[in-house]
């Protein structure tokens, strides 16, 4: 692929205060109109990546770029151009779907935005059109995500990030969560997404890391993928019969 | 960034249930402590007009200025329906007399136990409870609140400076509670105007300077929850602690201090200056009588008359250097024990006042009480005022009474069968002709002066939590 790294890790590392080895010299890149997955186990260190490009963390090695800013050096620039859902999704809960919207619209610098803007968005990600003006506070979690994911869309930042975001959603709405991330890596996006979801994995991602004990052990391509049996690569991985 | 933040701020505050339920009970509780003021401020000023009325039908009822019962009333105050501080405590009638001690009685707890059961509702009470809890529940989660909703991730994920943020809380919080409180506060004050609360200009100073106090106190409140919520990352034990804060503040602490005082400074208690003094006057009068038998011995032996008027005369005149003498040897006697009372008293009470300064709302009840004139010196400056007054009271006694001679001849004709002096005693007297007890105001000045130091105080503490609440968000941990 000849278009241009969106984000980058480069040898990410990091060792939290207890001691304990998060992430080790993690690498890989997402290119603009690519989905990449960080596929692992609960506590493999994927949220910690994620944690580290949107800067809520300061590497011990290693550096997060987005669109070639340092975030460690520039965080405050860097973050200009990265969109992020995060796995807890509760918002504003005293807000209407469209105020939540509204508020984080112009956080991430779009000030011009009208009504009629939020409502299309909300309708490009499925939310019923009655819960538009409705106060987040009775919303579903599959409800609140859609939001969320709204609000990752009207930022129309070249990368978006996703910290695990099918999980708890029920099939239909994870469903109709995919077919959104597939639409918006065709306007070139570069999405990171982060998993323990091997089929999810596999159905949207363009390129898969598997990760396991802060380690990035394999990074796969789609086109890799077609000719293996990704849940036995990925176990055979995690539990070292393949060297990395 | 920083009118985005906090527009979102203020929305989210006023928006939200708990906003609504908590205002409106805070609001209900300002109106209801001004009506309640109110109510009673118009009850015992009735009770002084009436008490005053009755004090000169009874004096006009009187024909003897020799033998005159008056009484002096304490008028109520309208910022003591505000503030109550010690107005209760502090007896309003005191029989007026010449000579001898003055006493307070008829303290509006002691005549009416059950308003001391109720004593809390005043604007005081409503600022230091209601007030300070109101803060502590919006402020206890404004920042780990967020962290527990995934929003301050959210928001981070945006370049959004810190600095930006916690400004906009601290300036969000401050104006979406503290611009509604002042609300029912006003309409408060409007009420007075509207039922008719006597108030000078001076006294809408200082009651608004209570009000400033108060925002004050609320201030502390608020920023130091902000400031706890953005050092513990869990929501339900910020909340712990910020209520840790507040039942220290305002039960343990200001009791406390009283306790501690009392056994820092001790004061010897009030029976035993009141013994002294009884022992005292027994004493004054053993040797008053004891100088009267020696004087009558000496002259009854050159066997003058009694109705001898030189006799009278220079009876008289022994009387009334002796009355002189024992009443200036009284009140020396009394006022020494007084003001070394006063001033172990005093020293303890600095120690109390000083210990009980590390809770915030006793900072701000003691600016509240000085500003009101409610504070534990008003029981002092009164009998102070009291004590002026009795002098100009004693001095039209002696004028109306003439000497002491023209009293002994009276009832020396009286004893010896005299008949036609009667209609001329039967003279009712005239109450107006008595000086009329105004009390003085204190000056802004004074009034000032009292109440300064606990004002910065609570401007300090502000500042300090605010910069905790800042130094604390800086270090805290986003994710
Ligand atoms: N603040 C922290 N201090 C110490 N260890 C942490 C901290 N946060 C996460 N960890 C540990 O780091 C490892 C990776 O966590 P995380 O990145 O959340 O994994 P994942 O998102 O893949 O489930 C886990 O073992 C976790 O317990
Ligand atoms: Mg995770």
């Amino acid at each position: 692929m000849d278009q241009p790294n969106i984000l980058e890790a480069q040898k990410l590392t990091k060792v939290y205060e207890d001691g304990l080895c998060a992430l080790d010299h993690v690498s890989f890149s997402v290119k603009a109109g690519e989905i990449f997955c960080l596929l692992g186990d609960n506590g493999a260190g994927k949220t910690t990546a994620i944690n580290l490009f949107l800067g809520f963390l300061n590497p011990t090695e290693g550096t997060p770029f987005i669109n070639g800013i340092d975030v460690t050096k520039d965080p405050l620039a860097a973050k200009q151009h990265v969109a992020y859902l995060s796995d807890v999704v509760m918002l504003y809960p005293n807000f209407t779907a469209r105020q939540n919207l509204d508020f984080f619209a112009r956080l991430g610098g779009r000030h011009n935005l009208k009504r009629d803007d939020y409502y299309n968005a909300l309708r490009q990600v499925g939310l019923q059109e009655k819960a538009f003006e409705q106060r987040l506070k009775g919303f579903s979690k599959g409800m609140r995500q859609k939001v969320g994911l709204a609000i990752a869309i009207v930022k129309e930042a070249p990368a978006i990030i996703l910290d695990e975001p099918t999980s708890g959603l029920d099939p239909k709405a994870a469903n109709e969560f995919l077919a959104i991330l597939h639409q918006l890596r065709a306007q070139g996006r570069a999405i990171l997404i982060s998993t323990h979801d091997i089929f999810r994995a596999k159905e949207i991602s363009d390129t898969v890391g598997i990760m396991s004990e802060g380690k990035l052990l394999a990074v796969k391509t789609k086109a890799e993928l077609e000719h293996e049996n990704l849940e036995k690569l990925y176990l055979d991985y995690i539990q070292g019969k393949v060297a990395a | 960034m920083l009118k985005i933040l906090l527009e979102k701020e203020l929305r989210d505050i006023i928006y939200s249930t708990k906003f609504a339920i908590t205002f409106a009970a805070a609001a209900v509780l300002v109106l209801l402590s001004f009506y309640v003021g109110i109510r009673n401020y118009q009850e015992s000023i009735h009770e002084y007009e009436s008490a005053k009325t009755t004090n000169a039908a009874n004096i006009a009822a009187q024909t003897d200025w020799h033998q005159i019962q008056d009484r002096v009333f304490r008028k109520p105050q309208p910022l003591e329906i505000l503030v109550n501080g010690v107005t209760n405590d502090v007896g309003r009638t005191t029989d007026m007399r010449s000579s001898g001690e003055l006493n307070l009685i008829n303290s509006r707890f002691s005549v009416d136990p059950l308003f001391a059961v109720f004593r809390f509702l005043d604007l005081n009470f409503v600022f230091v409870i209601v007030f300070s809890l109101f803060a502590i529940l919006f402020g206890y989660d404004a920042i780990n609140g967020e962290k527990e909703a995934g929003t301050l991730k959210l928001v981070f994920s945006n370049g959004v400076a810190r600095a930006s943020f916690i400004l906009s809380k601290l300036l969000g919080s401050v104006l979406a509670l503290g611009v509604p409180l002042l609300v029912p506060l006003l309409i408060g004050c409007l009420m007075l105007l509207g039922f008719g609360i006597p108030m000078s200009g001076f006294e809408w100073v200082r009651l608004g300077l209570v009000i400033v106090a108060g925002l004050l106190c609320f201030g502390v409140f608020l920023t130091l929850s902000i400031m706890v919520s953005a050092m513990v990352s869990r929501s339900s034990v910020s909340f712990l602690l910020a209520l840790v804060v507040w039942i220290f503040s305002v039960l343990i602490i200001p009791k406390g201090s009283v306790l501690l005082a009392s056994q820092i400074a001790s004061v010897p208690s009030i029976d035993a200056v009141e013994i002294q003094k009884r022992k005292f006057t027994a004493d004054q009068g053993q040797k008053w009588l004891q100088a009267s038998q020696q004087w009558f011995s000496s002259r009854m032996s050159s066997s003058a008359s009694v109705n001898d008027s030189g006799f009278v005369n220079a009876m008289a005149a022994f009387q009334d250097s002796l009355q002189k003498a024992r009443e200036d040897a009284r009140a020396e006697f009394y006022s020494r024990l007084d003001e070394d009372w006063r001033n172990k008293k005093d020293w303890q009470e600095r120690w109390a006042f000083g210990i009980s300064r590390v809770s915030p709302t006793a900072v701000f009840q003691i600016a509240a009480m000085n500003l009101a004139g409610t504070d534990v010196g008003m029981k002092f400056r009164y009998m102070q005022q009291l004590s002026r007054y009795r002098d100009a009271f004693a001095e039209t006694i002696r004028k109306k009474t003439g000497s002491s001679a023209d009293y002994f001849r009276i009832v020396i004709k009286r004893f010896s069968g005299g008949q036609n002096d009667q209609e001329e005693k039967q003279k009712s007297l005239n109450p107006s002709e008595l000086p009329e007890y105004v009390e003085q105001p204190r000056s802004l000045g004074d009034v000032m002066t009292a109440s300064m130091f606990d004002m910065g105080l609570l401007v300090v503490l502000n500042a300090l939590f605010i910069g905790g609440a800042f130094y604390a968000f800086l270090r805290f941990d986003l994710r």
